[in-house]
């Protein structure tokens, strides 16, 4: 009887007028909650949902055929483009926007370079005084996100781990946790012996942006629209959308919104770095 | 040697202490969430979509999710549940296959709420193609609740005397009858408990539906059960994880929305139970 009722319901399972479903980056959720909020707003008879659970989530969503769109702030793997393939699935991968943390410091502060693994030795606090870093002699004051923070977790990840998913390094103790990144940017400010990093849409010419390498050979990049959407400077990475071959009409509008001016000025005013 | 009154004092007060104890933590909890909680209710804070990044307006759409699941678990989980413990109890010979069902309910109430969340993924989301879907979430939380109700209807059957059967075998009724005539109106009372609080605990769980249901953020109400639908207790963990700077009024009011909607169903659930009591004449 049990099964009798869910294959009658299996064999109702046509789909209407069904909300767009957009899975995956828990990075992007609040990104796409926000283009949807707005887009909503715009056309009050459509419908979107948005769903996290990783990056690897929305991918295999995508691949089993129950999201219209993943979220991803990595690329596919091969073997995930391969398995899509198998089933039918023909992704394709569009960028909406990048992620670009930028290390900020005062003005005042002599140093203009650092290599990820001397940011690393900042925050885990086996450097301590800039000094050891050819500056003056003062003790480092380093500013981090709060751990709710998707630019917390990603300057972790990067930065912080050396860019290794096993690395035991994590934010000492007495790296202070800010509430926001305009809390980092008036310490930083106002802080002579301070460090911190923040998204890239709160740099302004009261704070000294650092060039970044991935090692003391460089090359050294300093943080800016272009380089972050060439994934040059080492501190960055694409968010993308990938769609199951051309998508249909109801969630191409949402992706020409999310691509559009209105769409894009939200990525700025999420902390994020628009495309156009 | 103490003396016999000195020592039942003492006894009393340990007793005493250990159920402060016990009650304390919860006293405590209800307390802060009631007064952390109460500033955020209002009509618009109940009946209007999340804005501003989910930070402000209402919790409207998670509100009606997790009624509707409420309703799909009842939907699928009561008949099956009750039918089973019927068959289970009054029809079932005492053999191998009867003992390795009650095994497997037993075991299926230990199993933990994020297993049932994967099963229902591999199942209805995926294998049969629900998609994250109300459906799909209702399902897994009716297997989930399925082993509560089943065990509570075992217990409010096999409470009726044995001698309400003979007398309704004795007057030429046949199985079905008995269940149905005698049996079953008097165990009401206890099935019906046994499953309010199943289903109460259904609507406080998140990882279950995480998989199968849950949306981040849905600003629109379910039109049909295939959509995805946002639920109270995912969004808690979703306002308390994952949207940075929430107000501490609004995560408290969520919880406060949830508890309260559990709360009232567990004051049925004990309502009906003192109800049927005071009427019963055995």
């Amino acid at each position: 009887m049990f099964l009798v009722l869910i294959m009658f319901l299996s064999s109702g399972c046509a789909r209407g007028n069904k909300a767009i479903q957009i899975k995956g980056s828990d990075t992007m959720v609040n990104l796409a909650e926000a283009w949807t909020e707005k887009f909503m707003e715009k056309y009050p008879e459509s419908a979107v949902a948005v769903t996290g659970g990783g990056s690897g989530g929305g991918i295999a969503s995508l691949i089993s055929g129950t999201t219209d769109i993943a979220k991803a702030s990595r690329d596919m793997h091969h073997k995930e483009i391969l398995l899509a393939n198998r089933r039918g699935v023909y992704p394709l991968e569009l960028q909406v926007a990048s992620d670009g943390v930028v290390v900020v410091v005062n003005p005042a502060n002599p140093i203009n370079k650092l290599t990820i693994k001397e940011l690393s030795d900042i925050y885990t606090r086996k450097v301590k005084n800039w000094r050891e870093l050819g500056g003056p002699d003062r003790q480092i004051v380093a500013l981090s996100r709060e751990r709710n923070s998707g630019t917390h977790v990603f300057f972790l990840e990067t930065v912080v781990k050396l860019g290794q998913k096993k690395n035991p390094n994590e934010f000492a103790a007495d790296v202070l946790m800010m509430p926001s990144s305009q809390a980092v940017v008036e310490e930083v400010i106002s802080n002579k012996s301070a460090i911190g990093y923040i998204g890239l849409g709160y740099l302004n010419n009261r704070q000294k942006a650092l060039a970044v390498g991935k090692d003391k050979r460089g090359p050294f990049f300093l943080p800016n629209i272009a380089t972050v959407k060439k994934g040059e400077y080492p501190i960055s990475r694409s968010l993308l959308f990938y769609t199951n071959g051309t998508p249909e009409a109801r969630v191409q509008r949402f992706i020409d919104f999310v691509l559009s001016p209105d769409g894009q000025e939200i990525v700025k005013t999420m902390d994020f770095v628009p495309i156009k | 040697m103490i003396d016999s009154k000195l020592k039942e004092k003492a006894a009393f007060a340990i007793l005493l202490a250990a159920t402060i104890i016990v009650i304390a933590p919860v006293a405590l909890i209800l307390a802060i969430i009631l007064i952390n909680g109460l500033p955020a209710l209002s009509f618009e804070f109940l009946f209007s979509i999340p804005r501003d990044g989910m930070r402000g307006g209402g919790i409207f759409p998670a509100l009606v999710g997790t009624f509707y699941l409420i309703v799909g678990t009842a939907l699928f989980a009561i008949p099956f549940g009750i039918l089973a413990a019927i068959y289970l109890n009054e029809y079932a010979q005492r053999n191998r296959l009867t003992r390795a069902i009650e095994l497997a309910i037993i075991n299926l109430s230990g199993v933990p709420s994020i297993v049932y969340g994967l099963f229902g993924l591999s199942l209805f989301v995926e294998f049969l193609g629900f998609g994250a879907s109300i459906l799909a979430g209702s399902l897994t939380l009716a297997i989930m609740t399925l082993p509560v109700i089943i065990t509570a209807t075992r217990e409010a059957l096999s409470a009726v005397p044995r001698s309400f059967r003979e007398v309704s075998f004795s007057l030429g009724a046949s199985r079905w009858q008995t269940v149905r005539g005698v049996v079953l109106p008097n165990a009401i009372p206890g099935i019906l408990t046994g499953t309010i609080l199943g289903l109460s605990r259904a609507a406080g769980e998140t990882a279950p539906i995480l998989f199968t249901v849950a949306a981040f953020y849905l600003p629109k109400l379910p039109t049909s059960v295939y959509d995805q639908a946002m639920a109270l207790p995912y969004h808690i963990y979703v306002l308390s994880t994952q949207v940075p700077n929430v107000s501490v009024k609004v995560q408290y009011g969520t919880v406060l929305v949830l508890v309260g909607m559990i709360f009232i169903l567990n004051i049925v659930a004990s309502y009906i139970r003192s109800y049927f009591r005071k009427k019963k004449t055995w």
